[in-house]
């Protein structure tokens, strides 16, 4: 069975010697006791408090995961390990033991000797940890000789934990630049760097968020082999509820710099208590079982400034079931059952299923996005696709991007295209947008062909209107969000008497308040801009919405809004979605039909339903594979595969 | 009425709590200490500039033969009709200074107007259209910059005689490509934005998409190019008047009263010290005032800060 041999040790490897430390006997390696972590230090205002009272231990060769959204303050738990807190945070209250050391009373130095020994922190984005003017076996060595090791047995221990998480050929990798490997593979060579010291703790601070599925898969594996080898703790801070109750054994769930569940990882993800991790559970969409409505939270997460605001229950603005109790004062920690405590005044007896008021049992589905009408004409066909970028140099045979990609899409319907990276479903994007031109084939708009002349352009521009994937990039920070929604208007100057009021009805439409109107990209949360960036392409009411990766990047409640969003603007409008993304659990609440690109070929299309139950491509099982199941007794990752 | 079941509007979005702390772009540069001081140097010289007959004491050109090389009032033997002295003609030193604020004030002011007039629409040029035309203004760039700016302002001096417009122009025509190359790369990031592409997919003209989505972008560091430019204009109007090539012998100019001050130097040094410090004084103003317009406008930096 796959998942034993993950356990088996690799007779072909040298032997890690484990260099054990002083505290070896210790059961608990980092003990935090009520951490509160102020900001702003000004005399005039009450200080600020960032993180509140937060408490956990980790034991020796345990996994406990800190899962929140962003801004609930798990990647600032980390800083104040690391002692890299932002300028005027300082910790007021609490300690920290870490081994036998008091981690906030020891001096620098030896707190510097300590990082990367015996505490190893696994960054988010591994490309930009790494520096791009050294080569990966320069700065492996150099961190290890940093570390006690000289120039030659740090060179041996690179190589060896190189082949350990299996990157192919570590000779020629020590050798490489940064830029020159994949972000999977700048992901493994920081794992085999944080492991290389053998320490007694490793933070990974959402080392997979930027990784697609299946990689996630891999470097989950890797974590979790070589902890299991050599002994280490791990600190696994994510936003992914469902990957965080597979990897961890132990759950801590941040709001806002608030605890408010603790528990053993597989309890908190079959039966949440907190209203908070329940919506959290309920908004993330899944790839089996029954199609339920997906729960979006509403509104956002406080910030910062908004902390002292908010006497009691930080989480009581946006809970469905709070009441006069909730902004007294700050709930206590309840202890529930071995081993579960919830910050709720209902304690373990929360309201479940949550729901708000509004919810009934026929919404409690999510409408199937098939074609509106019962015969449906395809409104947009693409008939044998062909990208090629040219290579370099006329040897180089270039890359063939889209190869022979054929695809109706009838009114109303979401269709989903699936890949990983590198698999050309953005091309085909920007090939249907016209931003790209074909090589072959043809793209026919109601029975007409589309090309690339003036009318054609402003046909399409009627009917197809793109959402682009970083609505942080793809919004004018110049802009204010009035002028961005009413963009397309501008080329009509006859329209521009209609352009206060078209407006209004469009930030209506995607839910955004017309205060808002006023106000300029950089000023709004994420959920928010890309909110205007959805906005922005029904102005003049296309037929078809093209989605490249829309929520990829964004918190899971926050996806959720979007989602529903998307949902009900179909029911609304009668659009129809072309879906790009490498998430199949999202493809699959919104989209009817499934089609899964891989090296720029369709390898398998259909009705989503029956392609997720019954993948016939082998490729397609490895995707379904790498999405962690929502089920926590089934073991997962299931195999490792070369990347 | 359907819309408003189906879609609930946000309601964390009221306008309290929108904005998080973030100052507007004016606050912002206005709170900078160094803004302030380049400013006030600035308008300083303008101020001169303009009342130079009711702030001077005397004529630009008014002789004292029978007080030449006098001292500064305050040393042995000056007196309080000439303040800082006078040169070897018996002109009084601080009419002149005063006076040569006029041509300086306008040479800063005009010259880097005009060089950015020709720079900036080169650099979008280069930077949209990109391939060929790119290809061209880069290269044409380059082989200008080959040449010593200063050789060239010279030579297109002596070849078009002394004169205000003249010597605008000449810098004009030296310093147009610092706007355009570092314009262009600037152009180049912009284009690549996704909003660009957006925009296109509105059915936006190419003009239109610079107007309003890449110009707006540009502001930030044309303000400081500008400011810049200033104290680069200025030093080069001095360095072709102190060789004689700027301005009609008329017409006083700090470089020109360099030139003549270093002639009697030893015995009065004020003649060369007083234009030095006003040169160095303005300049330093046009430098304080792009280096805080830099810090305060320019996003990449701002990231960093707000951390």
């Amino acid at each position: 069975m796959p998942a034993v041999a993950l356990q088996q040790p690799f007779p072909d490897l040298p032997q890690v010697e484990p260099t054990r430390h002083a505290i070896d006997t210790d059961p608990i390696v980092l003990d935090v006791r009520g951490i509160t972590l102020v900001a702003g230090n000004d005399t005039s205002r009450q200080p600020l408090e960032v993180l509140r009272r937060i408490s956990f231990q980790v034991p020796r060769s345990a996994t406990l995961a800190l899962v929140g959204e962003s801004g609930a303050g798990k990647s600032m738990i980390g800083k104040v390990l690391a002692r890299q807190l932002p300028q005027g945070f300082a910790v007021s209250e609490g300690s920290i033991r870490f081994g036998d050391h008091d981690l906030l009373a020891i001096d620098a130095a030896e707190h510097r000797r300590m990082l990367g020994r015996r505490l190893a922190f696994i960054p988010q984005e591994p490309m930009t940890a790494l520096n791009p003017v050294l080569t990966i076996g320069q700065q492996f060595i150099e961190h290890l000789q940093r570390n006690g090791l000289d120039a030659r047995a740090a060179r041996t221990r690179a190589l060896q934990m190189l082949e350990e998480v299996r990157l192919p050929d570590p000779v020629a990798i020590m050798d490489r630049y940064a830029f020159q490997l994949s972000g999977g593979q700048c992901q493994r060579v920081m794992i085999a760097m944080a492991f290389a010291t053998d320490p007694d703790l490793v933070i990974s601070d959402e080392a997979t968020t930027a990784l697609d599925a299946s990689t996630q898969a891999h470097v989950v594996t890797l974590i979790r082999r070589l902890q299991q080898r050599c002994g280490t703790s791990v600190i696994f801070v994510t936003h992914d509820l469902g990957l965080a109750a597979q990897v961890a054994d132990k759950l801590v769930v941040l709001y806002a710099g608030e605890t408010m569940e603790t528990g053993p990882a597989r309890h908190i993800l079959n039966q949440p208590l907190h209203p908070y991790t329940q919506a959290l559970q309920r908004a993330n969409p899944e790839l089996t079982g029954p199609r339920r409505r997906l729960f979006s939270l509403p509104g956002q997460m406080p910030g910062l400034s908004e902390f002292p605001s908010l006497p009691g229950c930080r989480f009581a603005s946006r809970c469905a079931v709070t009441d006069e109790r909730c902004q007294r004062g700050v709930p206590a920690m309840v202890d529930v059952d071995e081993g579960r405590r919830v910050r709720c005044i209902y304690g373990a007896s929360a309201p479940y299923p949550m729901r708000s008021p509004g919810e009934d049992r026929e919404s409690l589905q999510p409408p199937l996005t098939g074609a509106l009408s019962g015969n449906p004409v395809p409104f947009l066909s693409i008939q044998g696709l062909h990208k090629t970028y040219p290579g370099r140099n006329r040897r180089s045979p270039g890359l063939h991007a889209v190869k022979g990609i054929s695809l109706d899409i009838a009114p109303g319907e979401f269709v989903g295209i699936v890949g990983e990276s590198g698999s050309g479903k953005s091309t085909l994007a920007k090939l249907i947008m016209g931003l790209e031109t074909p090589d072959g084939g043809a793209i026919l708009l109601n029975g007409k062909p589309l090309g690339s002349s003036r009318q054609d352009n402003q046909r399409r521009i009627l009917s197809i209107q793109m959402i682009f994937q970083d609505s942080r990039s793809a919004l004018n920070p110049r802009r204010k969000v009035r002028s961005l929604l009413t963009q397309i208007m501008e080329a009509r100057p006859d329209l521009a008497s209609a352009v206060p009021r078209r407006a209004q009805e469009l930030a209506r439409d995607v839910g955004l308040a017309v205060d808002m109107l006023d106000s300029y990209p950089p000023q709004m949360s994420g959920g928010q801009r890309q909110r205007v960036n959805i906005g922005r392409a029904l102005c003049e009411l296309p037929q078809l919405l093209v989605a490249d990766e829309i929520v990829s990047g964004l918190d899971v409640s926050v996806q959720a809004q979007i989602l529903n969003l998307l949902l009900a603007l179909r029911q609304e409008h009668k659009i129809s979605l072309l879906l790009i993304s490498h998430d199949l659990p999202v493809v699959r609440y919104l989209c009817s039909r499934i089609m899964v690109m891989h090296r720029g070929e369709v390898v398998e299309q259909g009705n989503t339903e029956e392609v997720l139950a019954n993948p016939q491509h082998s490729y397609t099982r490895s995707l379904i594979r790498a999405v962690p199941p929502q089920d926590s007794s089934q073991p997962w990752p299931l195999e490792e595969q070369p990347i | 009425m359907t819309s408003q079941t189906l879609i609930t509007p946000d309601p964390a979005l009221d306008s309290a709590m929108r904005p998080r702390g973030i100052p507007s772009t004016l606050g912002r540069v206005l709170r900078e200490p160094r803004v302030w001081l380049g400013l006030i140097g600035i308008l300083t010289l303008i101020v001169t500039a303009a009342f130079a007959p009711w702030l001077a004491p005397h004529g630009p050109n008014d002789q004292d033969l029978l007080h030449t090389l006098l001292p500064p009032m305050w040393a042995e033997g000056g007196t309080s009709d000439y303040p800082l002295g006078t040169d070897s003609l018996g002109q009084c030193i601080l009419s002149r200074l005063i006076y040569s604020a006029q041509v300086v004030a306008l040479v800063g002011l005009l010259a880097p107007l005009g060089a950015a007039l020709v720079g900036v629409p080169m650099a979008i040029l280069s930077g949209y259209i990109g391939g060929r035309v790119d290809w061209l203004i880069m290269r044409a760039v380059d082989i200008w910059m080959s040449f010593p700016a200063v050789v060239l302002a010279l030579v297109l001096m002596v070849a078009l005689s002394p004169g205000l417009t003249n010597v605008i122009l000449a810098i004009i025509v030296v310093d147009w490509t610092r706007f355009c190359r570092v314009l262009r790369s600037e152009v180049m990031v912009l284009r690549r934005r996704n909003y660009i592409a957006a925009a296109q997919l509105t059915g936006a003209t190419h003009l239109q998409v610079i107007l309003r989505d890449i110009a707006p972008g540009l502001m930030p560091q044309l303000l400081t190019l500008l400011s810049i430019e200033m104290g680069v204009s200025i030093i080069a109007e001095a360095i072709l008047s102190f060789v004689g090539v700027s301005m009609e012998p008329s017409i006083p100019t700090w470089g020109m009263m360099i030139a003549d001050g270093l002639k009697s130097v030893f015995s009065a040094p004020w003649g060369l010290i007083a234009p030095v410090i006003c040169m160095t004084v303005t300049v330093l103003a046009c430098t304080l005032l792009g280096d805080g317009l830099r810090q305060t406008l320019d996003p990449r930096l701002l990231e960093r800060v707000r951390g």
